[in-house]
């Protein structure tokens, strides 16, 4: 395939990359520039008003406000005459969002922490607006939804951005084993699947809870035994892939639920330590094993036996690496982010082959990918989610940081993606179906329209469009914009071409 | 047919002997006209034109047994421990059934004949993954991803009538060879026509662009025009009773959902989304009164109850007699608890059929017990119920969907399955 090298340049900056407002700043070698971000995702923008939180701090910053509640809520209630029905503390339960919103605000407006929640999603979307390695922040952003923690359960509310910065970023391109291990046994994720609530049924501290009396007054469930969300999210959406999804196909045989009853003993003990960790500085990890909780004896996990303790985590993400059927689950989904919503198989085989050849290299499997005839047709098909669209448009209107300072998230919440409160542990969709919908495209429609009268005569549209998409600028478009009504109906039409609203 | 006690068929070892509940009674309540309701319903003939279908999609995995417990269950205490425990009595349904005290318009309805509950149903699939489940239970396959478009959507593909959904995206159950309308709440201002017109000329080569423009365009101008003809008190900006903020957006997608199905020619399928059933831990709070599960089974039954104050009111024309709402999830949760007060992912679960043409006040169940023995796998309730004999019948009646579509590209497989006699005849 012979492309020039404007017409790289223009894929590599809006299919690989976030955008950018002249495809010069790609210089003159386009798989190179991209070569040369592999690595670890940069650190995140923060705000010098509003320092950004480890997860140590969010830890303790919250339950610090979840007393505090209880401690006014038991005050009331002790004012309060008859036996009334108290509401029970909400223990950091933030209600559920159990439908479509319009607006939806990145935190509550009436809650304490919102500072923590809000400072996290700007970084977010700062950093990507600003970075010289858009690369490197597509991959991150594209991690961090494959191992997604979210913010709609109340109680990893302060954590979602900390999670990104310790777990993801650091190790976008290193093993996907350390990336795994990481992931999993961060406090954000370990709460967000419940894990901290799950005890080995025969582990010390079930049978003493077992013996302990309880009163009336007894507020704390007890806990007996496992919580499987982790195990079975692990297997199914971190590693091997749902057992329905075919991978199974050349990819050995998957799993059982007595697997994932298994490897859910295995993952008894690792816990969040939240009176512990109010007591220490922030120099210990806070996801932690605790011997206490754990299930004592062998587990068998597909097929391997594990001893009891600690290293046997490790060991079992170690095997879920090197199964075949993690390889071909990670390439399809990288495929699919990169290249088409139902990718080419060929280009499938070959990325999975590349990761379960470097025992999952994903430096390695990159490379492969930019390697790949498919991944570049110069046709723009995948298109951009809500986020990816947002801050699209900031690098490309030069807004930077400022798109954010009126909404935290730009209003991308409005157009049907809430920044790090994704539905459901899957994450958001990737796949141009999910984002089709008539509504979803008029809101686009839309916010283009908001931000171009924002901006008003400041941007020529004519120039910016040859600039920043160069060779994909199709006749039609270039003809409407130029006979755009005025500057602001330009921007629009820019914003919502298909060759902006695909990468 | 005579009712059959639950408490023998729960017991019975044999599975073949055990059969529909109906009672006598509850049958006799679908011709009751001391219903509150009842008197502002009006009595008309309609053709499958002017038929409603709502679709209630639960997210997450709804814990049947929480939603529509079975205290008469000799197992049930002992078997859902602090799961079971009530701090205001379940609402009783016939034979051992009950719903959860936050349903109770739900079951208001049921007692006026309005609503059916189908226990022990769920979908040809019986493992326990809610992305797979989903896709199954929006797809209509028998096997995950075997198809990439939805039941519904191709059942108005056959009939070529309206669907929309109450979402700025489209799920895949309504997903088919026709565009379908997709509505949410905005906060920004409309665009002008003139810059919708250009965009429509930009998307010249680009259909599915072009298709969705197109589609929220139309939907925006009927909806003028429907205003302009008054449709008095059913507009979308009508403000919503008052409730806690989490619930009013449900609320005015419901409302919305009526409203879009009332105008002229307008949908004859809508689709609700509801997230937050995975309740992994401390489920049951205060006896089942507080925690998630419980707030989310209190914003369902607003919105049931508000579908059916739109479809029934004065102005609506007697919607409701014509509407039937299905409510289902993509599966139910293990029997006993876990560790934590909560459940993990299990297998059978209840849906609820409601609506002025539905044949209600009955449990439609062929109950297989809670005893550990009874349960799939030792673990979950155990599916007797293709939620397809749910549906079958449903799409036959709301849609006119002939029996041949329905088998061959519906929901392909399902002809051998007995359609459930939900409906009115």
């Amino acid at each position: 395939m012979n492309l020039s090298s404007a017409q790289l340049a223009s894929i590599a900056a809006h299919r690989f990359g976030m955008g950018e407002a002249r495809l010069t700043t790609v210089g003159g070698d386009a798989r190179d520039w991209l070569l040369q971000q592999i690595g670890p995702a940069d650190p995140q923008r923060a705000d010098p008003s509003a320092p950004l939180v480890s997860a140590h701090e969010g830890l303790v910053r919250l339950a610090t406000q979840n007393r505090d509640a209880q401690l006014a809520q038991a005050a009331a209630a002790a004012r309060a005459s008859a036996a009334a029905l108290a509401p029970m503390a909400a223990s950091g339960e933030a209600p559920s969002a159990p439908m479509a919103a319009a607006s939806q605000p990145v935190a509550a407006p009436n809650d304490p922490l919102r500072s923590i929640i809000q400072g996290d999603v700007r970084a977010r979307l700062a950093t990507a607006a600003t970075t010289t390695r858009p690369f490197a922040e597509r991959l991150a952003l594209f991690w961090g939804n494959h191992f997604t923690v979210s913010a709609l359960k109340g109680n990893t509310r302060t954590v979602v951005g900390a999670f990104h910065r310790e777990a993801i970023r650091p190790h976008i391109a290193g093993s996907f084993e350390a990336l795994l291990r990481a992931a999993v046994t961060h406090p954000a994720m370990l709460r967000f699947l419940d894990n901290e609530l799950s005890a080995g049924p025969q582990s010390r501290f079930a049978r003493t809870q077992l013996r302990r009396p309880r009163s009336e007054m007894d507020r704390a469930p007890r806990i007996t035994g496992l919580n499987e969300n982790l195990a079975r999210e692990v297997l199914e959406l971190h590693t091997l892939g749902a057992p329905g999804l075919g991978l199974s196909a050349d990819g050995g045989a998957s799993y059982t639920q007595a697997d994932v009853t298994s490897f859910a003993r295995v993952l008894t003990g690792w816990r969040v330590p939240i009176q512990q960790i109010l007591r220490e500085d922030g120099s210990h990890p806070a996801g932690r094993f605790d011997a206490t909780w754990h299930e004592p004896g062998e587990k068998v996990v597909l097929g391997r036996r594990y001893g009891e303790g600690e290293g046997a985590l490790a060991e079992a993400l170690r095997d879920f690496t090197l199964h075949p059927a993690t390889a071909r689950h990670i390439a399809t989904k990288l495929a699919r982010h990169f290249v088409a919503d139902v990718p080419p198989p060929a280009l499938v085989d070959r990325l999975a082959h590349r990761f379960q050849h470097t025992q999952g290299d994903l430096a390695a499997v990159y490379r492969e990918l930019l390697a790949a005839p498919e991944a570049w047709s110069p046709q723009p098909v995948k298109l951009k989610t809500p986020e990816e669209f947002v801050i699209s448009t900031a690098r490309v209107l030069g807004l930077g940081e400022q798109a954010f300072q009126r909404a935290p998230d730009g209003g991308i919440g409005g157009l049907g993606q809430r920044v790090h409160a994704a539905p459901s542990p899957a994450g958001w969709p990737d796949r141009a179906d999910e984002w089709l919908g008539p509504d979803a495209v008029w809101k686009r429609v839309e916010w283009s329209l908001r931000v171009a009268e924002r901006l008003g005569s400041r941007v020529d549209a004519r120039a910016l469009a040859s600039e920043s998409l160069g060779p994909r600028l199709g006749d039609a478009t270039r003809l409407q914009i130029e006979r755009a009504a005025d500057g602001v109906q330009a921007v629009a039409l820019l914003l919502m071409a298909p060759e902006f609203q695909r990468r | 047919m005579p009712s059959s006690s639950a408490s023998s068929s729960a017991s019975s070892p044999c599975f073949s002997r055990r059969s529909l509940l109906r009672s006598a009674a509850a049958a006799a309540a679908g011709l009751a006209t001391a219903s509150p309701w009842a008197q502002l319903s009006l009595a008309t003939t309609a053709g499958a034109s002017d038929r409603k279908l709502v679709f209630v999609l639960l997210r997450g995995g709804l814990d049947g047994l929480a939603a529509a417990p079975v205290p008469g269950d000799p197992s049930f205490a002992s078997a859902r421990g602090v799961l079971g425990e009530y701090a205001s009595a379940p609402l009783p349904l016939e034979g051992p059934f009950a719903l959860h005290p936050h349903l109770a318009s739900l079951h208001a309805l049921y007692g006026a004949g309005e609503a059916a509950v189908v226990h022990a149903v769920g979908l040809p699939y019986r493992e326990r993954s809610h992305f797979d489940a989903q896709q199954l239970l929006e797809s209509g396959g028998t096997r995950p991803y075997e198809f990439t478009t939805g039941w519904l959507g191709r059942a108005l593909e056959a009939t070529g009538q309206r669907g929309v959904a109450l979402n700025t995206a489209v799920p895949l159950v309504l997903r088919g060879g026709q565009a379908i309308d997709s509505w949410a709440p905005s906060v920004l201002p409309e665009p002008a026509p003139d810059l919708v017109q250009r965009l429509a000329v930009l998307y010249q080569h680009d259909p599915e662009l072009a298709t969705a423009l197109e589609r929220a365009r139309r939907l925006r101008e009927e909806g003028t025009q429907a205003t302009a003809a008054s449709m008095a008190g059913l507009s979308g900006n009508v403000p919503s009773a008052p409730s806690p903020a989490n619930r009013g957006q449900a609320v005015q997608l419901a409302r919305k959902a009526a409203e879009l199905m009332l105008r002229p020619a307008g949908a004859q399928v809508a689709v609700l989304e509801m997230g937050g059933w995975d309740t992994h831990a401390n489920q049951a709070a205060q006896g089942n009164s507080q925690g998630a599960l419980a707030n989310n089974l209190r914003q369902l039954d607003t919105v049931l109850a508000t579908l059916r104050e739109a479809l029934a009111a004065p102005a609506a024309n007697g919607a409701w007699q014509r509407t039937v709402v299905v409510v289902s999830s993509e599966f139910g949760r293990e029997v006993a608890a876990n560790g934590t007060n909560g459940s993990d992912h299990g297998t059978g679960g209840v849906a609820f059929v409601l609506g002025g043409a539905v044949h209600g006040g009955r449990v439609f169940v062929d109950w297989p017990g809670l005893a550990p023995a009874q349960r799939f796998e030792g673990r979950d309730l155990r599916i007797t119920t293709d939620i397809r004999s749910v549906l079958r019948p449903v799409l036959q009646a709301q849609l006119g969907l002939a029996r041949d579509a329905l088998d061959r590209t519906v929901l392909p497989g399902s002809g051998g399955l007995r359609d459930l006699p939900l409906l009115r005849a």
